[in-house]
Parts: structure tokens; C-alpha cells; sequence
């Protein structure tokens, strides 16, 4: 996924669009793995659930603030775990919807590149 | 780390869940067990989870091993045998009774092993499904070359 974003930063600093969809591909792809930890840790005593938090602006990659951090003010069972299936399975929805959300957009905006050069080359 | 370590953590928790519904159905197979290799009646086993980090490659491990909040998947860490007193039972035709008449059977609770099951095989079906929530991202991320 990193070396995806890169190339396409690389690729089109033209196109913006095309750019920032990339980065926010790299953070769900992030999102994605710290919600699989969670799942796969539900019985795991002590551990604590984690997310990738929205950096909020993908205009710049941002490989320091795409880490897993523990969530905060989540209530912890007895044996200290505090990973809710249900928390992680609406996360999980969620990622996927907005994945597939941005690839679609990613995908527009390739046909849009290829498009123009196909107008160029015809003329 | 990638998409595909996503996977490989989701399988550390299928292969997780799966050992504990192993050792469940041992526990009720063997409810009713009077006679072991170490000598008296059966004793129920439970494993013990642990996060452990999900690395694929080497420069997976040093980045994990450099900055915290990598992805974890997590491993059974340890197979506990439960060494409380075994239920006697007052059976004085058994082979297995004792001079008093009464009988070892293992301390095995039948409802509450159900309930673990269910619980392991819930959490199995989770991991499932986050596998493929990343296999449908994988494929779009794919679609994006034609």
C-alpha cells in the first residue's frame, strides 16, 4: 500500500484528487490491520483495543501518525480486555464501505488521466 | 505491513480459537472420564491467549520492534490444567471407587463448556469475516489496474 501511494504522488502531482485518495487507501488499509488485531485479540486477557485515528488532512503522506493507538474510555471486563465484537464489527463495515468508496473515486480519476492522453494522442 | 498482514493476523486468531474449541470438546468428551495415563480421573485444560506481533518479513520485525501500535495477533500462550479437587460421587459398584465407596469423576461442567464453545466459535467466525473484508479490499485495490 505505501509504495502505491508513493507512486501515484509521483506519478500525477497534477492531480491532487488522485493523490489524496491514495493516502486516505493507505490509512484504511492501517485502520483495517489494527481492526483485525482486535478481532483476533477478543479473548485475550489485557489487551486493549486499538485504532488508526483520521489524520484528518491526506494532502501530505504521514507514515508517524498512521500508528495504532489504544482507544480510550472504553469500558474493560474483568480479565482487563476491553475489545467490543460489536465496536470492531461496525469498524469493520465501515472501512470497507469507505474502501470501496475511494477506490471507486481512484478509479474515476485514472480514467480521467487516461482519458486526457487518449484525446491527446488522437488529435 | 500490508493488507496481507491483516490476513495473517485474522488466521492467528482462527488458529487460536480453533486450539480452544479442541480442548473444549476434550473437556466434554471426557466429562465422565474416570481413569487418565497420570493416574485418576480427567481434569479440564483451557488455553491461555497472548498478543503476539504479526510480522511477515524481516523489515516487518524491525519496524515493530522501533515504534509500538503495530498490528498484533495474538497466540495460545499456555495449556492450563484445572487442579481443582475432582467431584466424588458415591458409586460403590464402580471399578474406580474407593475404599469408602466413592468415585473421582472430573470437575467438568457441561453448560459452561457450551457456553466457551459458542464463545470461541463466535470469535472464530469474527476472524472469518475480517478476512474477507480484506480479501474484498485487496480485490478493489486490484480493480484499480484495469
Amino acid at each position: 500500500m505505501q509504495r502505491h501511494a508513493v507512486c501515484v504522488t509521483e506519478g500525477m502531482s497534477l492531480n491532487r484528487v488522485g493523490e489524496q485518495t491514495g493516502n486516505a487507501l493507505t490509512w484504511l488499509a492501517r485502520r483495517e490491520e489494527a481492526i483485525a488485531s482486535n478481532l483476533a485479540n477478543a479473548d485475550t486477557p489485557g489487551y486493549k483495543t486499538r485504532d488508526v485515528e483520521n489524520p484528518g488532512d491526506f494532502s501530505s503522506v504521514f507514515a508517524t501518525s498512521l500508528s495504532a493507538q489504544e482507544v480510550p474510555n472504553l469500558v474493560s471486563r474483568n480479565d482487563g480486555n476491553n475489545v467490543s465484537l460489536d465496536r470492531e464489527a461496525r469498524l469493520l463495515a465501515e472501512n470497507n464501505m469507505k474502501f470501496n468508496l475511494a477506490s471507486q473515486l481512484l478509479r474515476d480519476e485514472l480514467k480521467n488521466v487516461r482519458s486526457a492522453i487518449e484525446e491527446g494522442r488522437s488529435s | 505491513m500490508s493488507l496481507f498482514t491483516a490476513i495473517s493476523v485474522s488466521a492467528s486468531g482462527m488458529d487460536a480459537q480453533r486450539t480452544r474449541a479442541e480442548l473444549i470438546t476434550e473437556n466434554l468428551a471426557n466429562a465422565e472420564t474416570t481413569r487418565t495415563p497420570d493416574g485418576g480421573p480427567y481434569r479440564r485444560k483451557d488455553a491461555v491467549f497472548a498478543a503476539a506481533p504479526a510480522a511477515d518479513s524481516f523489515a516487518d520485525v524491525m519496524s515493530s520492534l522501533s515504534s509500538s501500535g503495530g498490528p498484533e495477533g495474538v497466540a495460545v500462550s499456555n495449556i492450563v490444567t484445572d487442579d481443582r479437587d475432582p467431584d466424588r460421587r458415591y458409586m460403590p459398584g464402580h471399578p474406580d471407587a474407593d475404599a469408602d465407596g466413592y468415585v473421582a469423576f472430573p470437575r467438568i461442567n457441561p453448560a459452561e463448556e457450551m457456553v466457551d464453545l459458542m464463545n470461541a466459535s463466535r470469535s472464530y467466525q469474527a476472524n472469518v469475516a475480517a478476512i474477507s473484508s480484506v480479501k474484498d479490499m485487496i480485490n478493489r485495490s486490484l480493480e484499480l489496474f484495469r
